[in-house]
């Protein structure tokens, strides 16, 4: 028995300079649409599309295994998740406990709208925390933890179905822009660059700006909140999901899948799109934090949820205002709930986004 | 250079084009249309046949949109409900305003940003860094009117500093030229009115600079940390330059890119912090002009402030794109 010829030894693969190639040609060859406005932020969100195209490291674990990995031991990361486990768990229980049911009755919590205090608020006068309101009363004599607490969950509410909503509309058209421009022949540049086009106009004005002018134009509502920081997001994940997709397209098992003849909307689709989602999991994390402060800017601009029976802390914090001098601590606790959450959220995007960074990895 | 204005001057037109087309789709999508915007919900529909035919809504749509594209190079925006004098009047009195307090909330930003930045990335993992970017994170997660609640509790009603209400003192003696009240007083000489408007601005500005602020921080931060690795700096210490130059010459000129492409971003930031900010030191701007706007459901103001925006954002982006051609001059040929 003779050992077979070596003709195909592996240390020599014909295809490793392929790899090589496929991997340096990122974005920068590709055609970009040629818009002046909101070119630089683009730069930047293109930047962050093409970081996780980079292949992983020699080890050959998955780009997602190994960022878990470093996100694991990465302190921002952790703080960031306790501070959302617990609020998230404050957005589930509180509405349950406020009022609380008959066996915790012994905790000083309310219904969010009950006026349990009114008796004790008059002009210049509210009174601050005591043991039965820990943390005092709001000019309608209104039990502030229990709204707090209430609150917590529409808050939430308001981050996420507003980050969903930025997230679908926006990777629908980046999805259909990066499809097309990869994979689309003429007839999809031509598409991606209509898109980018309307995309990159969007992605000029500024998030909160956007926001209002859609809030101004719907009305007042908690719905309409929601929808106005949701599309002020847009333009941020299609221009992020377009940019990643475009930078895995020209990896090599696009090109290994196509030449088993798989057929294009199954590589898009099965392939492509799947491995382009992680800057933009990053980009939505980051969404939450900064739906949360622009839906408090909102309320503050008297385009929030007008409806008292669903506190929210944006709107808590805006109507403090009012009370500013005789009871700043109205404005105060709402304030810093708000800003704990967003670091949260902030924390843990941005460990994410160190993690995938292959610049970072030493 | 002149090629590359000229070039971008008339990529201009196809944008504005687009931009309207956006603008008119946009303020067509009001709930009940604007009849129900200008009459509320309680108008007679003879009043708002009356008010349609006015507004030209009974013809075809394309007539309509000419009609309001004619009305955009008008720059009639109609007139505000509030005080009965045409919108854009009211803008160009109030934007001074507005503008002045950006300028002064950049200067803040940048002052501050740019040393402290450096001086956290020359001492990495210090006590100094440590605080300048958890500092920059909280000042990114604060709602701008909250620290802007804080600042005047502390500084204009606790301790009385410096003045929380108002751009000038009123019945002071001041002669308005441009409407930036500190210019006009230095134009005019009356130093007394420029130093009383600028300590006015302190507060707003500090407020306004915040989120600009942390970002020039840690791009900053970011970008010294990246050039200090680099073999040319290495180079330079081992020719034994003086360390003044080392930083001046080499470290600080190179990192300061990216962070002068950064701050064109900012003016977005700048401007929404300016809106959100000047309500609550009645400080009387565009920011105010529509946050009574809203309480007083003035659709005109709020459909023109919109139109407003975007076209102020189309001509910054349009600065910002000719200052980089200057500085960087690869831009050009893109």
């Amino acid at each position: 028995m003779t050992a077979e010829p070596t003709q195909q030894d592996p240390t020599q693969h014909p295809t490793q300079d392929a790899v090589d190639s496929g991997a340096s040609r990122g974005l920068s060859t590709q055609p970009r649409p040629p818009g002046p406005f909101g070119q630089r932020r683009a730069e930047r969100i293109d930047r962050l599309a093409e970081l996780a195209a980079t292949p992983p490291d020699e080890r050959g674990e998955s780009l997602t295994r190994e960022t878990f990995k470093r996100l694991r031991r990465s302190p921002m990361a952790i703080a960031g998740s306790v501070v959302i486990a617990i609020f998230v768990v404050i957005a589930l229980v509180g509405p349950l406990l406020t009022p609380p049911p008959a066996w915790l009755s012994f905790l000083p919590l309310y219904g969010p709208t009950a006026e349990v205090g009114l008796d004790q608020i008059r002009p210049g006068h509210i009174p601050g925390n005591s043991a039965d309101h820990w943390f005092g009363l709001d000019h309608l004599g209104r039990d502030v933890l229990s709204r707090m607490l209430f609150g917590a969950r529409t808050t939430l509410l308001v981050g996420v179905v507003a980050t969903m909503i930025g997230f679908t509309v926006g990777a629908a058209i980046g999805g259909l822009a990066g499809a097309a421009n990869a994979l689309g022949g003429r007839v999809g540049r031509w598409l991606d660059t209509t898109l980018m086009r309307g995309i990159d106009m969007l992605l000029a004005m500024p998030p909160l700006l956007l926001a209002f002018s859609v809030a101004a134009v719907l009305g007042r509502s908690l719905l309409a909140v929601m929808i106005a920081v949701g599309v002020a997001a847009v333009p941020f994940f299609a221009r992020l999901l377009r940019g990643s997709m475009i930078a895995q397209a020209h990896r090599d098992y696009v090109l290994a899948a196509s030449s088993l003849g798989v057929r294009r909307p199954q590589i898009v689709l099965g392939h492509v799109l799947p491995n382009s989602l992680a800057p933009v999991i990053v980009q939505a994390t980051l969404t939450l934090a900064t739906a949360i402060i622009e839906a408090a800017g909102l309320s503050f601009l008297g385009l929030g949820n007008p409806d008292s029976r669903t506190p929210e802390w944006g709107t808590m914090l805006a109507q403090a205002q009012n009370q500013l001098s005789v009871r700043p601590e109205l404005a105060i606790y709402p304030a810093v709930a708000i800003i704990i959450t967003a670091l949260g959220f902030t924390l843990l995007g941005e460990a994410m986004r160190e993690a995938l960074d292959p610049k970072l990895r030493r | 250079m002149a090629r590359f204005i000229v070039r971008r001057l008339l990529q201009l037109i196809p944008t504005l084009f687009g931009l309207s087309i956006l603008l008119f789709v946009w303020l067509r999508a009001l709930p009940g249309g604007p009849e129900t915007a200008l009459l509320g919900e309680r108008g007679t529909p003879e009043a708002r046949a009356a008010i349609r035919e006015q507004l030209g809504l009974d013809q075809p749509i394309y007539i309509q949109y000419i009609r309001y594209l004619r009305q955009l190079l008008e720059l009639d925006f109609g007139t505000s409900t509030q005080t009965r004098r045409p919108v854009l009047e009211e803008f160009l009195t109030r934007f001074p305003g507005t503008l002045e307090l950006a300028v002064v909330a950049m200067v803040i930003a940048i002052a501050a940003g740019i040393p402290l930045g450096y001086l956290a990335a020359r001492r990495r993992g210090g006590m100094l860094d440590s605080l300048v970017v958890g500092g920059s994170m909280i000042g990114i997660a604060t709602p701008v009117f909250f620290l802007a609640f804080v600042l005047k509790w502390i500084f204009g009603q606790n301790l009385g500093w410096l003045p929380t209400i108002g751009r000038q003192t009123p019945g002071i003696n001041a002669t308005h030229v441009t409407n930036l009240f500190v210019l006009d007083g230095i134009l005019t000489r009356e130093w007394d009115a420029a130093w009383d408007a600028l300590v006015h601005l302190i507060l707003p500005g500090v407020a306004v600079a915040s989120i600009p602020f942390a970002v020039i921080v840690r791009m900053t931060r970011a970008s010294v940390l990246e050039v200090l690795g680099e073999d040319y700096v290495r180079t330079a210490e081992a020719k034994g330059l003086t360390t003044r130059v080392i930083r001046g010459r080499h470290v600080l000129r190179n990192a300061l890119l990216p962070v002068v492409t950064a701050i064109g971003l900012l003016a977005g930031a700048l401007l929404s912090g300016a809106v959100l900010t000047e309500t609550v030191f009645a400080f009387n701007g565009i920011g105010r002009f529509v946050y009574d706007a809203i309480r007083n459901a003035d659709y005109p103001v709020l459909m023109g402030f919109i139109s407003f925006i975007a076209f102020t954002f189309v001509m910054i982006n349009l600065l910002v794109d000719i200052s980089y051609s200057i500085i960087d001059p690869r831009v050009r040929v893109r």
